[in-house]
């Protein structure tokens, strides 16, 4: 199911998103998508996921092929450090996950464009795309966040973090 | 510990599929996810078009409104300009007809392609097109708007498919020049002759230091054109450096040169939009205003019929 909904949010960002722009850049879905469930539903499914949610959004678009694999493995890695803190709610740590994981997103992927011959200027590609994406992507998280929390099982104390301690009394 | 292997595997596949990537090893299977994918994205681009239409025809009626009258103007301005050059053209085949000239360029020969993607990333200006190799598209290739205007080159050309790098791109350059619309010589450019204020003697020897031609030379005449190169910029749009002191103004037409063998001569990339005239700065930065808008694209036209340099070879 998530592999379907990564695909169908592939298509979707190159063929109806490019018409939705906020502070000149495009919310990217498969970005945000990609945070949500790692946050959501942990790292065992993060880490088939994520890296296969990349590679299909590379193949829609022009980019080289494991760019975005590569460019989202900052995600996993700050959702596995979010869930190891209990909190009441996993909507705020979400959206700090996909704000910060946008800005790693776009200096990896901006490396690997530079590396592979695309003219990158560093201070417009900082202000005008990467924090601007941080941004948009935030406040577009709630579109995926809540279906996805929706469709997912409730979490058990077990896997809300190892420093919730629980009582029987 | 199981993290780090996990981020080191997806990090080595990565690279490894990007080297692989770059040097066209995966051509294939984007190839066949785009065939897999196209007719989707199609529909959805389809459905999304008027919707946007829609969103912004309510959210800029103003605009629109102020856009709608502009236009018209220069609607009426560029049919007298039409009848004119109509008349021109006329003569000139006469002309040619006179001369027994054969006309130098053949017909272009244009393939429709229509727009099925366009790239996201905010660090890119890209579209997908429905046409490939196997339709004699090849990368390098100019591709046009429905109009004729130019918006942009084949940057990466699968079987079936291709990405158009669009003129708007920070990767895309184009030699191009300014048609100007009246010849103005700069002040200061007029030959001048100094002449001896004591000339006394009825036989003046010659001073070495003094430039005095009886018999000027015409000067040569001003050329009706600006020539500089175009760059895509993810701020302005199309950016295009002049030499300083270039004499242009906001509409000036901006067509290719035909400079490089890149791009054939003649064809319109925009109308200067503003212009940037600083003292100390050895160029003349304007922007410009694609002739189309490069957001709304459908259907484009590749230009096959004319080989650019870069892919004919030594």
């Amino acid at each position: 199911m998530a592999l379907l909904l990564a695909l169908s949010l592939a298509m979707f960002s190159v063929s109806v998103m490019p018409y939705v722009k906020v502070l000149g850049v495009t919310p990217d879905l498969v970005l945000i998508f990609a945070a949500c469930w790692a946050v959501i539903r942990g790292q065992n499914e993060a880490w088939l996921v994520v890296p296969a949610a990349g590679f299909l959004r590379d193949l829609a678009t022009s980019d080289p092929l494991g760019t975005s694999a590569l460019a989202l493995i900052p995600i996993v890695i700050l959702a596995a450090a979010v869930r190891m803190r209990a909190l009441e709610s996993d909507f705020l740590p979400t959206i700090a996950v996909v704000g910060a994981g946008s800005i790693a997103y776009g200096l990896i992927s901006m490396a690997v464009l530079g590396a592979t011959g695309q003219h990158i200027e560093v201070g417009q590609a900082l202000f005008r795309v990467i924090l601007a994406s941080a941004v948009v992507n935030s406040l577009f998280t709630p579109v995926l966040y809540l279906p996805i929390k929706w469709l997912s099982p409730p979490p058990g104390p077990a896997v809300l973090g190892s420093r919730r301690i629980s009582s029987t009394l | 510990m199981r993290l780090i292997w996990w981020a080191g595997t997806v990090l080595a596949i990565s690279l490894i599929s990007i080297i692989l990537s770059h040097q066209h090893a995966l051509d294939p299977i984007e190839n066949l996810s785009l065939t897999a994918t196209a007719p989707v994205e199609e529909s959805l681009r389809n459905l999304a078009s008027p919707v946007n239409d829609i969103i912004d025809g309510i959210t800029d009626r103003g605009g629109l409104a102020r856009e709608n009258e502009q236009l018209r103007a220069e609607n009426e301005a560029l049919r007298v300009q039409l009848a004119e050059q109509q008349n021109l053209e006329q003569l000139l085949v006469e002309a040619e007809q006179a001369l027994e000239v054969k006309q130098s360029r053949p017909e272009d020969l244009l393939l429709a392609a229509n727009v099925i993607a366009q790239d996201p990333s905010g660090f890119k200006r890209q579209i997908a097109i429905n046409r490939g190799l196997s339709d004699n598209v090849d990368e390098g290739m100019a591709v046009l708007s429905e109009n004729g205007s130019l918006i942009g080159t084949v940057s990466r050309a699968y079987q079936d498919f291709a990405w158009v790098r669009l003129v708007t791109d920070p990767d895309s350059v184009v030699n191009a020049q300014v048609n100007l619309t009246t010849i103005q010589p700069l002040e200061g450019t007029q030959p001048q002759v100094l002449i001896p204020e004591t000339p006394a003697s009825p036989t003046p020897a010659p001073s070495p230091n003094v430039l005095e031609d009886p018999s000027p030379t015409p000067a040569p005449p001003e050329p009706s054109f600006v020539r500089g190169v175009a760059e895509g910029d993810l701020r302005s749009g199309i950016v295009l450096d002049l030499p300083s002191g270039a004499t242009v103004e906001q509409g000036d037409l901006v067509v290719t040169s035909g400079l490089g063998g890149n791009y054939r001569r003649a064809l319109l990339i925009g109308t200067i939009k503003s212009v940037d005239n600083q003292l100390q700065s050895p160029f003349t930065r304007t922007t410009l205003e694609p002739a189309t808008d490069l957001g709304v694209l459908d259907t484009v036209l590749v230009l096959i019929s004319f080989r650019p340099a870069r892919l004919e070879g030594p």
